[in-house]
């Protein structure tokens, strides 16, 4: 297990990233410019902003789904997509994505399958009962609650003891007392195995909670715009939410996510 | 009186299935006030007791109507799907292929039967041609549209995890599909049965729609009306079936 | 101001080559006799369609065979959209006539015209026909459609106080417009194929008529001739059709 104090090895290297889209109209639509950013080995770094400011473009090149126009992304020495071939990469999308045909426990195990690798049912069930499903393994996404299926989400995203997780606002499409509760939770499974995660949101007090460093995207283009550190010990008791401290970054940051503060 | 209505299992009854006992007490009436020759018209109850004397004919049509629209019904739909699959393969054949089998699929039947009578003949594989014909085109179109409609976000995932494209087919693709195939499945059902029986009417070849023509020849109204009457039920009992099976899918897929 | 979309432009090229490759298939096949005498080339099948000694045959089998169609359609249609509100204003009386009319649409079409014969002359069977396939569909859509209303507008008229009868003009059948508009659509196709069926059954003439005839006398040229008709109607009133139904959609939902 990593110790905390240790990171020093670059996981994700951003180097001079810029992704252009060009639209139907012809006209073309900076996403990304030039963005330099190294995260280290199991830190975790959410990336906040409002809509648009290029926040998803950019997990989505980490978890190559897309490529880059111009620049370079290198996870552990490698491009991206070789890992996402070697499955070494493990995602959380807002929409669960958990496929509506098969069990809780199929689901979890899907990744196995995509591997070609025999599914480790004793891995599976200990996750189902890390991420609190535990009585549910038989059920259908359809039978569970919003909060329920994003953690069958996150704990699909585990189950190959990934590299790299990636997490697009998991909780953006849960109510806002689920939605705390769930961070909670992400704060706790994260604990047991501190992967290096990589977290877009558009919630300060999400981003404050979970984050090692929180970093502020500008939109159009989408650039990055402020780089926090955040000084809170962990583990993070819920509690710390109520510190004075922590109010006073959630207003710097709220302040850096104003549209005049550019 | 609504209460009545609506928790007796009588009440029930009455309230799903007045308009069809209207209309049978309504026939009954008028063949006995207008005193109809049964050649003109028959009775509700000449018809049921012509089916009761002539059971084995009834059963020997019926059965072979039957047969031919299920086996015309699951060849059309396998090489409908069959063919969806191969054009979502690739961009190209889809689009050149999906919009082709609109457009053949708007060639009514009434229309398409005479060509193919004259082209493959009048007999039974005509017949078998015409189910396979009219199954094809919604498990395509149907199955196509399915093979596109992934769960949100299913094919980023998985990309993200790593799968190669059989993986994605046999786990994510094919399945997203069943419920559209089911779809297709249930509205193609029934009208197998009457198409089958349209087209043995036209080329006067065995079956119930053999039997149906046979029985106008012959001034035999209550045949007539008896060997309608079986392949409505018949094509009911299809549409049931398979609203039945899409409906178990459903809860399971969903 | 939208730019040219590259997409659909590809889409809509792709089904024009489709379609292209699929007639040069069929001129191959008529021409080198692939599939027999029975399976004449396009271009034969054309040449026979658009001959000038032929235009008056085609022309009033055409004219006879849509006018019973459009009778069928226009009847069919009022009947479904009447029953349709009448059930949906006295609930009560829904699930019979649901009932009923399944069952009178899942009767073979064949089994309803010796019926029709009795009532109307046979140049009207058609028609008849026509008229109980437009109804069938049209009452679906209706009956659906009329509910499609959600529970926030039905209460917001409640709240008004609104009549039973405003509730019905002023909300449920804007509100069915748009499905019953793609019902309209589906409906003229069943109305043509009402149209011909009946025709079988002794009609003076028609495309039906054309057809069973060609087909028994075996003139290959004229059976595929009157079938190119149909299905060319057929399409034409269909993109019709789902042009009328965009433009619902985009102005009613």
């Amino acid at each position: 297990m990593l110790d905390s104090t240790n990171q020093t090895e670059t996981a994700i290297d951003i180097e001079a990233v810029s992704r252009v889209f060009r639209l139907n109209n012809g006209k073309d639509l900076t996403a990304l410019d030039r963005i330099d950013l190294k995260i280290k080995e199991g830190e975790f770094v959410a990336l906040l902003g409002p809509s648009g400011c290029g926040k998803s473009t950019m997990l989505r090149l980490v978890a190559a789904l897309d490529t880059p126009s111009s620049g370079s992304i290198s996870i552990e020495g490698s491009d991206p997509r070789d890992l996402a071939r070697d499955h070494r990469l493990g995602v959380a999308f807002q929409d669960h994505a958990l496929l509506p045909w098969l069990t809780i426990r199929a689901n979890i195990g899907l990744p196995y399958r995509l591997a070609g690798r025999k599914t480790d049912d004793a891995r599976v069930a200990s996750l189902i009962e890390l991420v609190g499903l535990k009585g549910f393994e038989d059920s259908r996404p359809s039978q569970l609650s919003g909060g329920m299926r994003q953690r069958a989400s996150i704990a699909r995203a585990l189950v190959l003891q990934p590299d790299v997780l990636l997490l697009d606002e998991p909780f953006g499409a849960l109510d806002a007392v689920t939605r705390r509760h769930m961070n909670v939770e992400l704060q706790r499974i994260w604990g047991e195995n501190k992967i290096t995660t990589l977290l877009v949101t558009h919630s300060v007090d999400e981003a404050l909670f979970l984050a090692d460093r929180v970093i502020v995207m500008s939109a159009r283009p989408g650039r990055i715009f402020k780089e926090m550190q955040i000084p809170f010990a962990r583990p993070r008791a819920p509690e710390v939410q109520r510190e004075a401290r922590f109010h006073e970054l959630v207003d710097e940051l709220t302040l850096a996510l104003e549209p005049e503060g550019h | 009186m609504t209460d009545i209505l609506l928790n007796s299992k009588l009440g029930r009854l009455l309230l799903n299935y007045w308009g069809i006992i209207l209309l049978i007490a309504a026939w009954q009436t008028w063949v006995y006030c207008a005193d109809l020759n049964a050649i003109v018209m028959p009775s509700p109850i000449d018809v049921v007791i012509d089916i009761f004397s002539n059971l084995g004919l009834y059963l020997k049509n019926g059965t072979l109507t039957l047969v031919l629209a299920v086996v015309g019904l699951i060849a059309g739909m396998f090489v409908g799907t069959a063919i969806a699959a191969i054009a979502w393969t690739s961009r190209i054949t889809s689009g050149l292929l999906v919009p082709l089998g609109l457009i053949l699929s708007s060639i009514p039947i009434v229309a398409l039967i005479p060509i193919l009578a004259r082209l493959l003949g009048y007999d039974i594989q005509t017949v078998l041609a015409i189910v396979v014909i009219i199954s094809f085109f919604p498990a395509f179109v149907f199955t196509s549209a399915g093979l596109n409609a992934l769960p949100p976000g299913s094919s980023d995932l998985f990309k993200v995890f790593g799968a190669n494209p059989v993986q994605r087919f046999v786990f994510l693709v094919l399945p997203s599909a069943v419920p559209s195939w089911m779809i297709a499945l249930r509205l193609t059902a029934p009208p197998a049965v009457l198409v089958a029986m349209l087209a043995e009417f036209l080329m006067a070849t065995p079956g119930m729609g053999g039997m149906f023509r046979d029985s106008l020849d012959d001034f035999a109204m209550d045949r007539a009306i008896g060997t309608s009457l079986i392949a409505t039920a018949v094509s009911t009992a299809a549409f049931l079936l398979a609203t039945y099976a899409e409906g178990r899918v459903k809860d399971r897929w969903s | 101001m939208r730019g040219l979309d590259h997409n659909r432009l590809a889409s809509a090229i792709y089904g024009l080559a489709g379609v292209i490759l699929f007639l040069l298939l069929w001129e191959f096949i008529g021409r080198n006799r692939v599939l027999g005498s029975t399976w004449p080339a396009f271009t034969d099948v054309v040449s026979y369609l658009f001959d000038p000694r032929r235009n008056g045959l085609f022309q009033r089998a055409s004219t006879a065979t849509l006018s019973k169609a459009a009778g069928g359609f226009a009847l069919g249609t009022f009947l479904g959209l009447v029953t349709a509100s009448g059930v949906h204003v006295f609930p009560l009386l829904r699930p019979g006539t649901d009932r009923l009319s399944s069952f009178l649409h899942s009767v073979p079409a064949i089994a309803l015209a010796p019926i029709f014969l009795i009532f109307v002359p046979r140049d009207f069977v058609g028609m008849a026909i026509a008229t109980m396939n437009a109804y069938f569909i049209v009452y679906i859509a209706a009956t659906s459609g009329l509910n499609n209303s959600t529970k926030s507008h039905r209460d917001v008229f409640t709240v008004l106080g609104a009549s039973r009868l405003h509730r019905l003009t002023l909300l449920d059948l804007p509100a069915a417009l748009p499905p019953v508009v793609t019902g309209l659509k589906y409906a003229v196709s069943a109305a043509i194929v009402g149209a011909i069926i009946g025709e079988w059954f002794g009609a003076s003439r028609g495309l039906g008529v054309l057809i069973v005839s060609a087909m028994q006398n075996y003139q290959i040229s004229l059976l595929w001739a009157a079938v190119l008709i149909i299905t060319v109607v057929s399409l034409v009133f269909y993109g019709l059709g789902t042009l009328a139904e965009k433009f619902i959609y985009r102005r009613f939902t």
